[in-house]
């Protein structure tokens, strides 16, 4: 038997489950308790589980760290582009009213973009972190 | 009843596990502890009725953060010496003790200031709630309570934090019904 | 009613084993035996206690939910006690036996 068998298959069954339970909090944040913070959280967590199982050099290939760079910063032009975008449209600084026809729709599509920057930057400077701190032992 | 209970019991654990974390020289179990005061102060949030805040508590105190000091633990030592095992003449307590004592005290004395737990007259629930409450469904048309009132607040920092926001909805769902009638 | 008195022995069933667990993990001698005990706590425990929860629930939303936490637990918490007890053997440690104790040797520390 190779050594943590048990380990490689479970992580691979649970890592799935843990992305679509990110992807709730992310999601279902405008109901209930959860948002963009959170969901980063439990998403930069599976990835954290993975490297931790498969080696950090096996998650770098996955994510390579120029990447998650590009994603953090995304993350912050995604938030910010909304809040430009109004001011372009007429209105205040993150006023989502005028981001759809009626201003229903519009609030709504406004905390979801506001809320999927939020979770990308967040999920993006957490894998950072980690990568910073526990990639520090191998030079 | 069962609430201050629980209240009670959670806090001193909280208590407890700082303490430790300051006596006991062993990383990781200091690490360990850590999470553990995580998880504890995540449950009394939960009491509390802010599951927003427990649900963050829990998902970056107790496990992002114990990862983050696992990696670090496995580049420095295991184990801590207390300072005044190094240096038993250097070690002289009088003056951090008065520092914190004062600190402490000043800090007391600045929560007589502060109004009660889940007051209605707080300045959270007088100055923006009210906004939120008459307005939130017709700007956002979000049903439920809860949901009403911090959907907008959202973008600017959730403002509902503690009791007061189980307070605030009973208070809303009572107004939203008059309203109704009249 | 019965489901309320069934529901209300699942829970004290299931704190009474998370107590037995917590005794456990203190007064047993050396670390794979502790381990037992915390896998008494980890699995029976916790699945009587999310049981009596369910009950408590019906059939509802929160009841999925406290099926699908009941699954995370049937998978994760044996996997950890083998993480565990696995780093523990590769680390070099070996299980404290009788014998050893009755030739005076001590492994377990």
């Amino acid at each position: 038997m190779r050594p943590n068998l048990i380990l490689h298959v479970v992580a691979k069954f649970l890592i799935p489950l843990i992305i679509l339970f990110a992807l709730y909090v992310q999601f279902h944040g405008d109901f209930g308790p959860g948002g963009g913070f959170q969901a980063g959280v439990i998403f930069s967590a599976a990835f954290i589980l993975y490297s931790l199982v498969f080696g950090l050099d096996t998650a770098e290939k996955i994510i390579p760290a120029h990447w998650l760079r590009v994603l953090a910063a995304l993350g912050v032009v995604i938030y910010a582009g909304v809040g430009v975008l109004s001011l372009l449209l007429g209105g205040n600084y993150l006023d989502y009213t005028l981001l759809a026809g009626d201003q229903i729709a519009g609030q709504h599509l406004g905390i979801l973009l506001v809320e999927l920057g939020v979770g990308i930057t967040v999920a993006a400077a957490m894998l950072i972190l980690f990568f910073a701190f526990a990639g520090r032992g191998r030079e | 009843m069962i609430d201050v209970f629980i209240d009670i019991t959670l806090l001193a654990f909280l208590a407890i596990t700082a303490v430790a974390i300051v006596r006991i020289t062993n990383l990781f179990a200091v690490v360990m502890l850590f999470g553990v005061f995580s998880l504890l102060s995540a449950g009394l949030f939960v009491v509390m009725d802010a599951p927003d805040v427990a649900f963050t508590e829990a998902a970056v105190g107790a496990g992002i953060s114990t990862v983050l000091m696992l990696a670090t633990l496995a580049l420095v030592r295991r184990s801590q010496k207390p300072y005044y095992a190094e240096a038993p003449r250097a070690h002289r307590p009088w003056l951090p003790l008065i520092v914190v004592t004062v600190t402490g005290s000043a800090l007391v004395y600045g929560t007589w200031d502060i109004p009660g737990f889940g007051a209605p007259d707080a300045p959270a629930q007088t100055h923006v709630a009210r906004y939120y409450i008459e307005n939130a469904l017709s700007e956002t048309g979000r049903a439920g309570e809860l949901s009403r009132l911090r959907y907008p607040g959202r973008s600017h920092g959730d403002l509902y934090r503690g009791r007061g926001r189980t307070a605030v909805a009973r208070w809303a769902t009572l107004e939203t019904g008059s309203q109704d009638k009249g | 009613m019965i489901i309320d008195t069934l529901s209300w022995i699942c829970l004290l069933a299931g704190g009474a084993l998370g107590i037995v667990g917590g005794i456990g993990i203190h007064r047993f001698p050396d670390f794979y035996s502790r381990l037992h005990a915390a896998g008494i706590t980890d699995t029976l425990c916790a699945m009587l206690i999310l049981l009596g929860l369910g009950l408590q629930a019906g059939w509802s939303l929160a009841a999925f939910k406290l099926a699908l936490i009941f699954v995370f637990l049937f998978f994760t918490s044996p996997t950890a006690s083998h993480a565990l007890a696995n780093a523990a053997l590769h680390s070099g440690l070996k299980p404290g036996l009788d014998r050893d104790k009755r030739e005076g040797l001590n492994h377990h520390d």
